[in-house]
């Protein structure tokens, strides 16, 4: 007995002498990232990735916002901003089917798949032998920062990160500020899309465009939907008589003429003043740095009279 | 003579398969020469990595056999219940497989399960479970005492499809984040790569088909009608129980991978009766490769026609099925084609 453990112990200093000899032989390589991701799995690159694919609008903008853009191979069908995104190669992703054989052929150290990806998918990816990393959707402004942060390691730009997120705070802190002393609070209802005028699609509790109006100094009108995305009926819209609408869905086509002239909306305070706003729902429905500008939008339709 | 004529159809549906089988592994959106295919074959098993190996073997080739095993399953169970309801609109679907699978693939996309074996395998899992539970609902409900009269399944049939498309529905409205995924699998298509898939259809596959394929005769015997069958010694319940088990399992499991492909268990049978006349123990072999061939062709149709975009195929063989059918019709020139 007393010999095996003199014997495990001269293996181990012997290994340790090893380890030391060769660690110290080699140059220094970059130490590896290793992080968890949105389903608990683990996941780890060599070296900060440089040929990225982005399955999802959201990780497009966060890839360009801290600097990474330019290692970027492959993004999904939707991804529209910033313009230089639109040069790059897509790989797919309407009806939520991507061109696998196109991410394969790109050889790309880091997929940065999305919420809107399914785990399915994540496990195909694995099983070709590609990295993937599943970003979860932030619930808040500071979740968002998190997943700034972790684009940033993942992709070698944690310092251009932490001055992003500085500088995004301080516009957050600016708003909340401004609004702090605001003595109304106008009811808004946001418009997903409205082509059944009776019941249009809207935001409730738990959304960004719901957080981001309360935080603009405004009241969701929707905020009791049950459910995160539902449709409000013209009777409700009517009772709650909104001072603004807002039309995210006015990239569709849809305009303030139209809404005014839809049957029975002219009983509703917002048709009756004019307050309805086309609104650019790709800053609020994608959850990347561009929520800080939607949140900053918000506020000047909101309350003109805050400089 | 008699030899040769049996077996022409067999070569001309083979040699349809095996093009539409080179061209779904060969077609994609990263074209690969038949240098690249050599290249994969070449670097099969040795640890160099190579794109189009992984592209061949990883994408490609499961994708491929998974689409002609559907196919095949599909079009064979469509000839069975044809021939077993005596009825020319019906297809594998047509007492609620489908729409109980659908039900649960839906339902099991509405829960977010974790990222292990069994979360990832909730959706086939329960598209499976769920669709031959729903057979198993309209079979008791069909059934009074020992017989099992067709006209009653096929009634229960469209009743229980009915209220499950209903719930469907239901789930996919109060789960709008999942609407994209529960639209794109209800329409069909390959929805998971790899080999998993094709390795979890094969037993029912094999199983089931093999069954069916038995009950060639018994088709034979039953277009005469329940009653002048049982005369001539068919255990008419006996045979109707056992292809709904075996045409049920064939097909749940065929759904569970590829979501619901519409159209080619209703015509192939039809095409092929048009083509060999109806003697099932010929119809259903043959619609096993015609199935296969037809749902590999729409599936390569699916890739091309919008590339890089993948279209649905359930989109595609309804589209260019409709019109290829209807033209077998009009070329029979036969005044009733249902004989």
């Amino acid at each position: 007995m007393k010999r095996l453990s003199q014997l495990l112990l001269v293996l181990t200093l012997l290994a340790t002498v090893l380890v030391a000899c060769t660690s110290g032989a080699q140059p220094p390589s970059p130490s590896p990232i290793t992080l968890t991701d949105g389903l608990g799995r683990e996941v780890t690159l060599a070296a900060p990735a440089q040929l990225i694919v982005s399955l999802a609008p959201s990780n497009t903008e966060i890839l360009y916002a801290v600097g990474a853009g330019d290692q970027v191979v492959g993004r999904d069908e939707f991804s529209n901003y910033p313009e230089a995104a639109a040069a790059i190669q897509s790989v797919g992703g309407s009806m939520g089917d991507y061109n696998f054989e196109q991410i394969v052929s790109l050889k790309p150290d880091l997929v940065l798949a999305a919420e809107i990806n399914t785990p399915e998918q994540v496990k195909a990816l694995e099983d070709l032998g590609v990295t993937v990393y599943y970003l979860k959707n932030p619930t808040n402004i500071p979740g968002m920062f998190a997943n700034l942060e972790i684009v940033g390691q993942l992709t070698g730009h944690s310092a251009e990160v932490t001055a992003l997120v500085d500088s995004l705070r301080q516009r957050v802190t600016g708003v909340e500020a401004k609004v702090a002393n605001v003595t109304v609070t106008p009811r808004v209802f946001y418009e997903l899309d409205g082509t059944d005028p009776a019941k249009p699609w809207t935001a409730g509790a738990g959304t960004f465009i719901d957080q981001l109006i309360s935080m603009a100094g405004g009241e969701n009108v929707a905020a009791s939907l049950d459910g995160s995305w539902g449709q409000l009926s013209q009777e409700a819209l009517l009772v709650a008589n909104p001072d603004i609408i807002l039309l995210g869905d006015a990239a569709y086509g849809t305009t303030a003429e139209q809404v005014s002239a839809r049957p029975g909306w002219d009983a509703i305070q917002a048709v009756k003043t004019g307050q309805i706003v086309p609104f650019n729902d790709d800053t609020v429905s994608r959850p990347g740095p561009r929520l800080v500008d939607a949140l900053e939008e918000l506020v000047r339709i909101l309350h003109p009279e805050l400089k | 003579m008699e030899l040769k004529r049996t077996a022409r159809p067999y070569g001309l549906a083979l040699l349809a398969l095996s093009a539409a089988g080179l061209l779904s592994i060969l077609v994609g959106s990263v074209p690969l020469s038949f240098k690249d295919l050599l290249d994969g074959l070449s670097s099969l098993g040795s640890e160099v990595e190579n794109t189009a190996g992984t592209i061949l073997f990883s994408l490609r080739l499961p994708r491929t056999i998974l689409i002609a095993m559907v196919g095949a399953a599909l079009a064979g169970s469509g000839t069975a219940y044809q021939g077993l309801f005596r009825n020319p609109l019906a297809d594998p679907y047509l007492i609620g497989v489908a729409s109980g699978a659908g039900l649960g693939a839906v339902a099991a996309m509405s829960i977010h399960w974790s990222y292990t074996t069994l979360g990832l395998l909730a959706v086939p899992l329960a598209a499976f479970i769920s669709g031959l539970a729903t057979v198993a609902i309209v079979y008791a409900l069909a059934r009074v005492g020992q017989a099992l009269p067709a006209s009653n399944l096929i009634l229960a049939g469209v009743a229980v499809s009915s209220f499950a498309t209903a719930l469907t529905s239901f789930l996919m409205l109060r789960a709008s984040g999942e609407l994209r995924r529960a639209l794109a699998w209800l329409l069909g298509g390959a929805t998971m790569s790899g080999w998993q898939p094709v390795l979890a259809l094969l037993p029912y596959w094999v199983v089931g088909l093999g069954i069916l394929l038995t009950f060639g005769h018994a088709l034979n015997v039953l277009q005469f009608g329940d009653e002048q069958a049982q005369q001539l010694g068919l255990p008419v319940n006996r045979v109707r129980r056992w292809i709904i088990v075996a045409a049920s399992l064939t097909t749940a499991a065929a759904v569970s991978f590829a979501g619901i492909i519409g159209f080619v268990g209703l015509i192939i049978p039809h095409i092929l009766r048009l083509l060999i006349g109806p003697d099932y123990r010929r119809l259903l072999p043959l619609s096993l490769i015609g199935g296969a061939a037809l749902l590999l062709g729409a599936d390569v149709l699916a890739r091309v026609l919008l590339a890089p975009q993948e279209l649905p195929v359930g989109i595609v063989t309804a589209l260019a099925g409709a019109p290829f059918f209807l033209w077998v019709l009009r070329r029979s020139r036969q005044a009733n084609f249902w004989s």
